[in-house]
């Protein structure tokens, strides 16, 4: 999907101030993570602040960036989820719903060498919890869905969800590190 | 790190914590090495996620507004300095134990203005654990307090502390002396982005008003 290595050393050139390179960087992964902004965001005028915003700040932050921090692009997109989350949590947010299809689309998402393993093991970890703990996963992980939203969803009381959801975290945290 | 702590860095990834619990973690992040670590395992667990996410071109003119609001060009002494300053590795627990006692708050390169009060910290690194000195930025009376923890300086050289504001050629603030020294910022001086470095020089200092040895320490003040 994304060149990994050039995403890193435009990374390592824009923490050097290279506004060429950070055009370059900007060109190659714009797109996704406007795709990602568009999915939590409320509207397509807010997935754009966010995308604005998400770049203003990986523009900053370039210079703290190390492989340790993770792939490059991940490392963008978690920038950008967390400005989506930081302005939903922050107003009120409605979105649409967002069904089981999550584990065939990891399944047959694109990407690169490396990450394949990665994705095939959080889809079996997924596939271990049952089916609304997983739905509440992908919904606030994708879409950024509140305890208030998914409790909504699913009738049940928030703190019912908040339980669900540290345990399946739990659960999930065993399954993955057990088999990465 | 316990479950609990491991499993709120979870949900704070996921996005289900609500404004306040989130703005609580994000502090609690910027004093936690450990924690910060626990926030990266959840990022790369959960990153395939994404995968599936179709990309969109964003609207044409969005990346002029974007540059528009970048800040200003940076010279090459900038960018010298600032290959050092990405060296810069988490400051060591005995460290922070050690600048707590002295009444620091010892952040890894992530700082945030405790309360009100307007004082930065930065640990200046040679890239080791332990931080060779530490500085510490009252905006109120702009002065600079630093303090060597194991500065070591060469036979017949001085070390220089310099102050690189956003944007601009390095300052010289003094030399580093064995006890605690304190220092003016320049005036002007904007600590926000700033980099703060050493340099090996002749002593004295160096003799052109800019810096002429090797960067031997550097680290950098960023607000999240």
């Amino acid at each position: 999907m994304l060149d990994r290595p050039e995403a890193a050393r435009l990374i390592a050139a824009v923490a050097q101030g290279d506004r060429a390179a950070f055009r370059r960087l900007y060109a190659l992964t714009a797109p996704k993570l406007f795709g990602v902004a568009l999915r939590m965001a409320p509207d397509r005028a807010a997935a754009e602040d966010v995308l604005q915003d998400a770049f203003l700040r990986i523009w900053t932050k370039a210079v703290t960036y190390s492989p340790e921090a993770g792939e490059p692009v991940a490392w963008m997109a978690a920038i950008v989820r967390h400005r989506a989350i930081d302005l939903l949590r922050s107003r009120a947010a409605r979105g649409r719903e967002e069904g089981d299809e999550a584990l065939e689309r990891i399944a047959a998402a694109d990407r690169v060498d490396g990450q394949v393993a990665d994705a095939a093991i959080l889809r079996r970890c997924l596939g271990e919890l049952d089916e609304i703990a997983r739905s509440c996963v992908v919904a606030a992980y994708c879409e950024g869905r509140s305890r208030e939203e998914l409790a909504a969803r699913y009738g049940a009381p928030v703190n019912t969800i908040k339980t669900r959801l540290r345990r399946s975290l739990a659960a999930l945290r065993a399954c993955v590190d057990q088999n990465g | 790190m316990n479950d609990e702590d491991d499993t709120r860095a979870a949900e704070y990834v996921l996005g289900t914590l609500d404004r306040d619990e989130r703005a609580a973690f994000e502090r609690a992040l910027a004093l936690s090495p450990q924690l910060r670590g626990a926030v990266l395992a959840w990022e790369k667990r959960l990153a395939p996620l994404l995968d599936s996410t179709p990309a969109v071109a964003p609207p044409p003119a969005l990346i002029d507004r974007i540059e528009a609001a970048l800040p200003a060009g940076q010279g090459e002494t900038i960018v010298a300095l600032r290959r050092a300053a990405q060296r810069w590795r988490r400051v060591a627990l005995a460290a922070s134990a050690l600048a707590a006692a002295l009444g620091f708050v010892v952040v890894d390169r992530v700082l945030r203005p405790p309360q009100a009060s307007g004082t930065y910290v930065a640990a200046i690194n040679r890239g080791g654990d332990r931080p060779a000195l530490i500085v510490r930025v009252d905006l109120a009376t702009g002065m600079v307090f630093v303090r060597p923890v194991a500065a070591e300086t060469p036979a017949g050289k001085s070390l220089e502390l310099w102050y690189i504001g956003r944007g601009a050629a390095p300052k010289s603030m003094g030399l580093v002396a064995t006890g605690a020294e304190r220092l003016a910022l320049p005036r002007g001086a904007d600590v926000e982005q700033a980099t703060f470095a050493v340099t090996i020089e002749p002593e004295g200092g160096s003799p052109t008003g800019g810096p002429t040895g090797p960067v031997v320490y550097s680290g950098q003040l960023v607000r999240e």
